[in-house]
């Protein structure tokens, strides 16, 4: 390592739990998910039984770390758990690394998947926040998604979450709504804007519908019988969600995610902000000290890692520094080992955007390498989709978030010869 | 083995249409020598060049000398040559026949003759080759070998009553081909004695060894110790190695009248070695060179430029490499103010083109651009000369010109007669003047059409075939050069005049190619940061216009842990999409958009 490396990395505060189990898979859903059938529930499921077992040996054999601020349990359907399950899964992360105060314990949780009553043992075993999986108001489009609710599930499921808030039980809760999907136009997107925000929750994260390979959707646009929306209609109706969010008083903090203020969810944040996770489970991706890595997608290829993992010293993944950094402090702006190029790619994404001359200092560029970059970025800052103010470099909204691809790429390809470059000399 | 008496030694090549089977056939006959072991075969022994063995298809001919012993219990020599399968390449058809007495015309027994055969069966009738008729395919359950061969017998006038019926995927038929290329395949005539003459039917180049070159003593013989001239290059060279092809080389110390071998000598580029030249001894020359050496004429040119400019001398390499075994290959710089620094190229045809393209990206890793192929025109100037244009771009303003001449082809298209409907209006729409149609039998025809060769070269082939479910097959000859109203068609881009997109057409289509240029430019030019307009005009006035709309989305929705991986490699991909597309000032064109003059009935 040269003189000028980054201070760090700092041990991570945040983890990720991978529930893999759905009742069906959707149809353009691409995830590391099993799916189970519609009866299927952690109360009687074997699969989901012997798979909380790998979970916890997992989590018990990850190196020592501080005690978490953000908890995210996601999937699959989390809520396909009892919750004495998930408490389970929460105690082996305290025995582990113990939980900060205040710390944000999300679950996803799927309409239809649940009841008041396990909401309320969800809530007794210490989730904080929920992301509800609610994607559409529209019976017939959640047909065609292949999703397992009806709209009266997620009016019901949403009515129990905001109850819970107002009461003081859950601290914040989130609803997902997926944009640009077969036959959408903007009145019927308006629509369902009006409807979400009808139901008050704290936080929205809007997704553009992403046809994946190998999904029941990518099989229909080769047919031709996906009638996506075509790509001005596709600006209008994400320039539409900004405004409309709006003026209901959410705030765009993220490319897809919206927040009354102090709603924004602090473990997404950790991604952005370029610190480490830890991360756990069938699929999950832990970055730690920065380097990722992606766990296998099946259970029968999880299942030998684990083993293979055992044998070996601890848990991959969290090699690096090790029990050493368990002591460091975290502080300010993370700077564990993400390089420079991901580091702006996350941060960008941000409201806030990135602090570039600090970042790039870390990372031991100099001035003149900045210049390069800020040189290939001219168009861009031209035009007013990228800008500085008060030390943060960051994206317009919504110009800016809108094209910020091309922005990315331009950052990419000038990391990437700038790589090419540096090695030779090495 | 050299000392083979010339009545043992028997010429003969294999006539078949692309899928018919020849190289299974060839194959099998080099099985059933022992030629080749089972176990060494590979798939289609002679296409050896792996662009071909993708393709199906035979470019380069190469030759094989088998041993077989006949009923009559002596060996025979029997060598097969191989023909290069499609049109842009009948000048080699030719000179391989040259190399022979006899030609299997292989047929499949239930397809029955296609165009391509055709010429290639006249052409071996016209070099007084004995032409045995072979059926194959005959295991399969359409096959209806009696009733191709009366076809056969209809359209060529063969007689097939001994034709042999096979198939060379089974062997079944296979020992009857080879007695009759020896009782049937007249021996090459006896002229050991006379001087060398020498006709070379194929080469190629071998960066250790120089130009392999592939010949058939036709009188006299050549020894290893001589001295040899090339009779049209005029160059003399002392051998390094003679051989045979058994059917790797395997040197021998001399090959006399009749036979088929290869030499070496150091030649350092296949055109001092051309295809139809005569080799013969320095210290005895023949009096005169072997009859219809021509040199390849391209027919087909198009600009090939590097996507990136730092790539032009690497371009500039490769090309100077491939000529060195392509001598039909063409090139020289060529600067576009839109394009940068390439090179114009000359080529035999489409086929030719895209492999040469191909091959420049496959084996030379180059990022090309290709622009749409154009034929040469006569231009007549005003002041009564003339100069031929082999790049639209370069055409001379219309107050200079007095008139422009294209070249024209005669046009043969074999078909089922269901099909000559779509056919004939095809061939109305590519500007073709109708001379006759002729029933071969009660359901087949031919097509005889005059037509614009630059109407040909687009994608006439792929809409005859696609039209016609792939049963139908061409073949054309150039017939000289006419006059012809035409126009150039200019294409801008955000306002810049590109080039490469020029075209020539004539005034009455100008207008619906020009809609459909802009058209199709508007599908395959991706949306960029800024509004595109895109117009086609005929010197100033401006007849169609588009525009491409600005980028206004371009976003990744989700990015969280697991997520960050998977987009930043999505992003690194389209760069490298990106970089492969070529730009014409400000805006990034992509390569296919420089073909869309082709694709404008897609």
């Amino acid at each position: 390592m040269g003189p000028a490396a980054p201070p760090g990395p700092w041990p991570p505060r945040s983890a990720y739990l991978h529930i893999p189990f759905c009742h069906r898979r959707c149809f353009y859903c691409d995830f590391a998910v099993v799916p189970l059938g519609d009866k299927a529930d952690g109360a009687s499921s074997g699969s989901i039984a012997r798979y909380l077992e790998q979970l916890l040996a997992e989590i018990a054999a990850a190196p020592e770390g501080p005690p978490l601020s953000t908890v995210y349990v996601g999937g699959g359907t989390p809520s396909m758990l009892t919750p004495a399950q998930l408490g389970q899964l929460l105690a082996a992360l305290r025995a582990r690394f113990g939980l900060a105060p205040g710390a944000e314990l999300s679950l996803e949780m799927d309409p239809a998947s649940f009841d008041q009553v396990r909401l309320a043992g969800y809530l007794a075993a210490g989730v904080t926040r929920v992301s509800l999986g609610g994607q559409s108001f529209d019976d017939a489009v959640l047909e065609r998604l292949g999703r397992r609710h009806r709209r009266a599930d997620l009016l019901q499921a949403a009515a129990w979450l905001a109850a819970a808030q107002r009461r003081g039980d859950l601290a914040s809760w989130s609803l997902d709504l997926i944009q640009g999907l077969p036959g959408q136009d903007l009145a019927a997107w308006d629509a369902q804007l009006a409807q979400a925000i009808a139901q008050g929750p704290p936080h929205l994260s809007v997704y553009d519908l992403i046809v994946e390979p190998g999904t029941v959707f990518e099989r229909l646009e080769r047919r031709g019988q996906l009638d996506l929306p075509d790509a001005d209609l596709a600006a209008d109706l994400m320039e539409h969600t900004g405004r409309r969010l709006a003026a209901a008083g959410y705030g765009h903090y993220e490319i897809s995610n919206y927040a009354w203020p102090g709603h924004a969810s602090r473990h997404n944040r950790v991604y952005w902000s370029g610190a480490g996770w830890w991360g756990f489970g069938l699929g999950a991706t832990s970055a730690p000290w920065g380097e990722r890595l992606a766990r296998p997608r099946t259970r029968e290829a999880y299942g030998a890692w684990l083993e293979q993992q055992r044998g070996a010293e601890g848990v991959a993944g969290a090699t690096g520094p090790g029990a050493a950094a368990a002591a460091g402090e975290a502080a300010g702006e993370a700077l564990a080992g993400m390089p420079f190029d991901e580091r702006v790619l996350v941060g960008l994404r941000r409201r806030e955007g990135v602090r570039l001359e600090r970042l790039a200092a870390a990372a031991g560029l100099g001035a003149a390498e900045l210049a390069s970059l800020l040189e290939r970025w001219r168009p861009y800052r031209e035009r007013g989709l990228l800008r500085a103010e008060g030390g943060r470099w960051r994206l317009s909204d919504p110009e800016g978030l809108a094209l910020s691809n091309a922005v990315l790429r331009e950052l990419l390809e000038w990391w990437e010869e700038r790589d090419g470059r540096d090695r030779p000399g090495d | 083995m050299t000392d083979v008496p010339v009545s043992r030694i028997r010429n003969f090549c294999i006539i078949a249409h692309i899928d018919h089977g020849k190289s299974t056939l060839a194959d099998r006959l080099l099985q059933d020598t022992g030629t080749v072991a089972a176990r060494d075969m590979q798939e289609q022994f002679l296409d050896n060049m792996e662009l071909e063995r993708e393709r199906g298809i035979t470019i380069k001919l190469q030759a094989a000398r088998m041993e077989y012993k006949a009923a009559d219990g002596e060996i025979y020599i029997l060598n097969l040559i191989d023909t290069p399968g499609h049109v842009d390449f009948s000048y080699e058809v030719s000179r391989s026949l040259q190399a022979c007495e006899g030609a299997l015309l292989v047929v499949d027994a239930s397809q029955g003759v296609e165009a391509q055969t055709l010429a290639n069966v006249y052409l071996a009738i016209e070099n007084n080759l004995e032409i045995i008729p072979v059926l194959n395919k005959i295991d399969l359950p359409g096959a209806d070998p009696e009733r191709i061969g009366e076809e056969i017998e209809a359209i060529i006038g063969l007689d097939t009553s001994n034709a042999i019926a096979c198939s060379a995927k089974t062997g079944l038929g296979v020992p009857d081909i080879l007695q009759a290329v020896v009782d049937r395949v007249p021996p090459p005539p006896d002229k050991v004695a006379e001087p060398l003459k020498a006709l070379i039917f194929d080469s190629y180049y071998d960066p250790y060894r120089g130009v392999i070159v592939y010949f058939r003593v036709i009188s006299g013989s050549i020894s290893k110790k001589d001295k040899i001239l090339l009779m049209a290059s005029k160059k003399t060279y002392e051998l390094d190695e003679v051989g045979v092809m058994a059917p790797d080389q395997r040197q021998v110390e001399s090959l006399h009248a009749g036979e088929v071998g290869y030499l070496a000598a150091s030649i350092k580029a296949v055109a001092d070695a051309r295809v139809g030249d005569t080799i013969t001894l320095l210290a005895n020359p023949a009096d005169e060179p072997l009859p219809g050496y021509t040199e390849a004429k391209p027919m087909v040119f198009c600009g090939l430029f590097p996507t990136d400019a730092d790539q032009y001398p690497d371009l500039r390499e490769a090309l100077d490499k491939l000529q060195l075994s392509d001598a039909a290959l063409k090139y020289e710089p060529e600067t576009s103010s839109a394009m940068g620094f390439g090179f114009r190229c000359g080529f035999l045809g489409l086929l030719h083109m895209e492999i040469v393209q191909e091959r420049l990206e496959r084996e030379y890793d180059l990022d090309l651009i290709v622009t749409a192929p154009s034929v040469i025109y006569q231009v007549n100037l005003l002041d009564g000369s003339t100069m031929m244009v082999d790049n639209p771009a370069t055409l001379p303003d219309p107050q200079k010109r007095e008139s422009i001449e294209e070249p024209y082809v005669k046009l043969e298209i074999y078909t089922p007669n269901t099909y000559n409907g779509t056919l004939m209006e095809l061939c109305q729409e590519r500007r073709g003047e109708f001379i006759d149609m002729k029933y071969i039998t009660t359901d087949r025809v031919t097509l005889h059409y005059e037509m614009p060769l630059a109407e040909v070269v687009t994608d006439f082939f792929d809409q005859m075939k696609s039209r016609t479910k792939g049963y139908a097959s061409m073949e054309y000859s150039l017939i000289g050069y006419r006059k012809n109203d035409l126009v150039r068609l200019d294409v801008l881009i955000n306002a810049e005049k590109a080039d490469p997109l020029t075209t020539i057409v004539h005034r009455d289509k100008a207008y619906g190619v020009g809609k459909g240029l802009v058209e199709k430019l508007k599908e395959l030019i991706p949306r960029q940061q800024f509004k595109i307009p895109i117009q086609a005009s005929i010197g100033s006035r401006v007849i169609a216009s588009e525009s491409i709309s600005a980028m206004r989305k371009d976003v990744l929705a989700k990015c969280y842990g697991g997520d960050i991986s998977r987009k930043k490699k999505l992003l690194q991909k389209q760069a490298k999409g990106k970089k492969r597309m070529k730009a014409m000032g400000k805006v990034d064109v992509p390569q296919e958009a420089f073909m869309a003059v082709l694709k404008l009935n897609q």
